[in-house]
């Protein structure tokens, strides 16, 4: 009757822990960490157990140690070691030591659960039931340590493949982010960012080598890092491009884990390589972008430059009895500051003109445009022409920056006599061909108009032109035109050619001129203007 | 390695305000979940973190506060970030956080509604 009582206690105290064995698995299915699961399973037991001596170490493989889980260690040797040598869930006392049960439990990820419940003396004993229910919670306990190591394996694969795609958006971003920046420090540190972010680097540096005597250029991630410490570091990866001479070094610093570091891995070599690829290329297109503004400007400025050279030079030449006149101005892609003209005086007579400004662009023609407007001032008062000379010299120079000058010619022909006064300001000779077929050269003058402001005096030259005698001006256009081969069509060959069609009416010797010209030069870029004023006496 | 990240923390009613400073990596997640487990998580109803200062963060930092998400859900207890970087947004959204975590316009907002 008495065993019967016994078994029917045991029975109902058996069925109402199970009951709570579900209600268990659940509690310890949902703990956070293994600290948390711990610590509720501790709770468990001393709700199923008389006792407030639970303790729960854990060892994490089969020779590690066993630590505390629930902060309250124990270290009777003789407990330890047979949790070191006990089997599967196989559990033991020691009585001496108050220990009612003590039980190693393998984990299945080869860490190993130890239990130790010790009873005050005076308390129920701990009887064989107890000891099933114990084997039954570290059941219990086994079955939701898995099912919780496979919510962290979901957990991490999930976590594994977000960051994946966070690293790829990262990278999509930053090639997008890395094209559009405005300055290049804000392209560096958005970069560094960027590598440090995906890469889970620690820190980040970009080194920019040294170029002509300069220092080196440092740019770090964290912005306040010394960039020694980040070089110095033995866990360093780095990429590095070259630029216009400087190399560009981004070196990654520490790849960060969970409380600590660890090895950069291939992957991340290729992030880093990808992004210092994205970095080069926008300084190189930001370099072609700004040369691209530059020629816009350029051409801009040559287009202003080219509309005031076509308003100074004449589209139609004055016509003289007895005279044919004829001139030509071809500019060059690059406005030049070529110009001539021809005159009627007030006296009759006609001045006919060329210069050349040194240089080209807006600021020549701007030169020219003052040397037209002085011109035509001052050849009101009938100047003589090394004063008129000695004014423009005065003026050009006042006018001008101290690179720029122009080489002057200037011839005052009296139709009726066919007498020249003639002042050459520093211009290539100018040449007089002769009816008999001999050349004069004329370079009597002085320096070029801007060149000096020492008060120095120009010589003027008196020559005649008699009836078949030709006045060749040019700028150097010509006698420099170059061919394909870099060869200047020259001096001996314009010469030449003046010499064979000197007979031809000026305005085909100028035509023929220029095809000549064009045709020596067979289709080189054109480097110079090509200026000539020709004129005649018949 | 010395990088520096500072964290503020500040008891308002049954809330706890956080405040970073730099960027949240393995170091600025260590001090976060720290500075975190200093108040006893059961007395909470809302923690908040002030992002406007940290444009940063990479995905051990995130670790970091995944695992605050974890602990702080289990207790019954709301997550709220604010000032929140649209470069960090975007990698919250990513990483998943938001299914789990608010966001608000400021602090004062979500500790108004308390």
């Amino acid at each position: 009757m008495n065993n019967y009582l016994t078994e029917q206690n045991n029975v109902s105290k058996l069925s109402l822990q199970v009951e709570s064995l579900e209600e268990g698995f659940l509690k310890l299915s949902g703990s956070t960490s293994l600290k948390d699961m711990a610590a509720r399973f501790s709770k468990i037991l001393k709700n199923n157990f008389v006792s407030d001596e639970i303790y729960m170490l854990q060892k994490s493989s089969v020779s590690g140690i066993w630590e505390p889980m629930n902060g309250e260690s124990i270290d009777e040797a003789s407990v330890i070691a047979y949790l070191d040598q006990s089997d599967y869930a196989n559990i033991s006392s020691f009585p001496d030591l108050g220990i009612v049960a003590a039980v190693a439990l393998p984990l299945s990820d080869s860490s190993s659960l130890g239990i130790i419940i010790k009873q005050k003396p005076g308390e129920i004993d701990f009887s064989e039931i107890d000891r099933v229910v114990l084997k039954i919670l570290l059941q219990v306990f086994d079955s939701a340590y898995k099912s919780f190591m496979n919510q962290k394996k979901e957990k991490k694969l999930v976590f594994d493949l977000n960051e994946k795609v966070f690293q790829l958006n990262n990278l999509v971003d930053a090639a997008i982010e890395l094209s559009r920046f405005e300055k290049r420090n804000v392209l560096y540190k958005l970069a560094l960012e960027r590598l440090s972010t995906v890469t889970n680097a620690a820190s980040s540096l970009l080194k920019i080598s040294s170029f002509r005597g300069e220092q080196d250029v440092y740019y770090t991630f964290p912005e306040n890092i010394e960039p020694e410490s980040i070089i110095s570091n033995k866990f360093c990866i780095q990429s590095t491009f070259t630029y216009k001479g400087r190399d560009y070094t981004f070196i990654l610093s520490e790849k960060e884990k969970r409380g600590g570091a660890t090895a950069f891995t291939e992957l991340d070599q290729v992030l880093l390589d990808a992004i210092k690829r994205q970095v080069s290329a926008s300084i190189e297109n930001d370099d072609l972008h700004k040369q691209s503004i530059e020629k816009e400007l350029i051409e801009k400025e040559l287009g202003v430059a080219s509309s005031i050279q076509k308003q100074i030079i004449p589209e139609t030449l004055p016509k003289l009895e007895g005279y044919e006149i004829a001139g030509t101005n071809i500019p060059s892609k690059e406005v030049g500051g070529d110009y001539f003209d021809c005159i009627h005086l007030n006296d009759g007579r006609y001045a006919l003109i060329i210069a050349d400004v040194a240089g080209k662009g807006i600021s020549a023609a701007l030169l020219v445009n003052t040397l037209n407007a002085a011109l035509y001032s001052y050849l009101e008062f009938n100047l003589p022409l090394t004063e008129l000379s000695f004014k423009l010299n005065k003026l050009i120079y006042r006018a001008s920056p101290p690179d720029k000058f122009i080489t002057f010619f200037i011839a005052v022909l009296d139709p009726a006599t066919g007498k020249l006064d003639i002042v050459n300001a520093g211009h290539n000779p100018i040449l007089l061909l002769k009816k008999d077929g001999s050349v004069r050269k004329i370079q009597a003058g002085g320096i070029g108009l801007g060149m000096l402001d020492f008060d120095l005096e120009y010589t003027g030259e008196n020559l005649e032109m008699d009836r078949g005698d030709m006045l060749f001006l040019y700028t150097d256009g010509i006698p420099e035109a170059m061919n394909i081969s870099d060869e200047e069509y020259s001096e001996e060959r314009m010469e030449a050619f003046l010499s064979e069609h000197s007979s031809k009416p000026s305005q085909q010797f100028v035509s023929e001129l220029v095809e000549d010209i064009k045709s020596y030069a067979g289709g080189a870029p054109q480097s110079d203007d090509i200026t000539t004023l020709v004129i005649k006496r018949i | 390695m010395s990088v520096e990240f500072d964290i503020t923390s500040e008891i308002r009613g049954n809330n706890l305000l956080l405040k970073t400073f730099g960027y949240i990596n393995n170091a600025g997640g260590e001090r976060i979940i720290s500075e975190f487990y200093k108040y006893p998580i059961g007395g909470l109803d809302k923690i908040v973190i002030d992002l406007e200062n940290s444009k940063v963060i990479n995905s051990i930092g995130i670790s970091y506060l995944i695992e605050m998400i974890e602990t702080i859900t289990s207790n019954n207890c709301k997550l709220f970030f604010t000032n929140i970087d649209p470069t960090i947004e975007k990698t919250f959204k990513i990483m998943g956080i938001f299914q789990f975590a608010g966001k608000a316009e400021s602090a004062e907002a979500v500790l108004a509604n308390s």
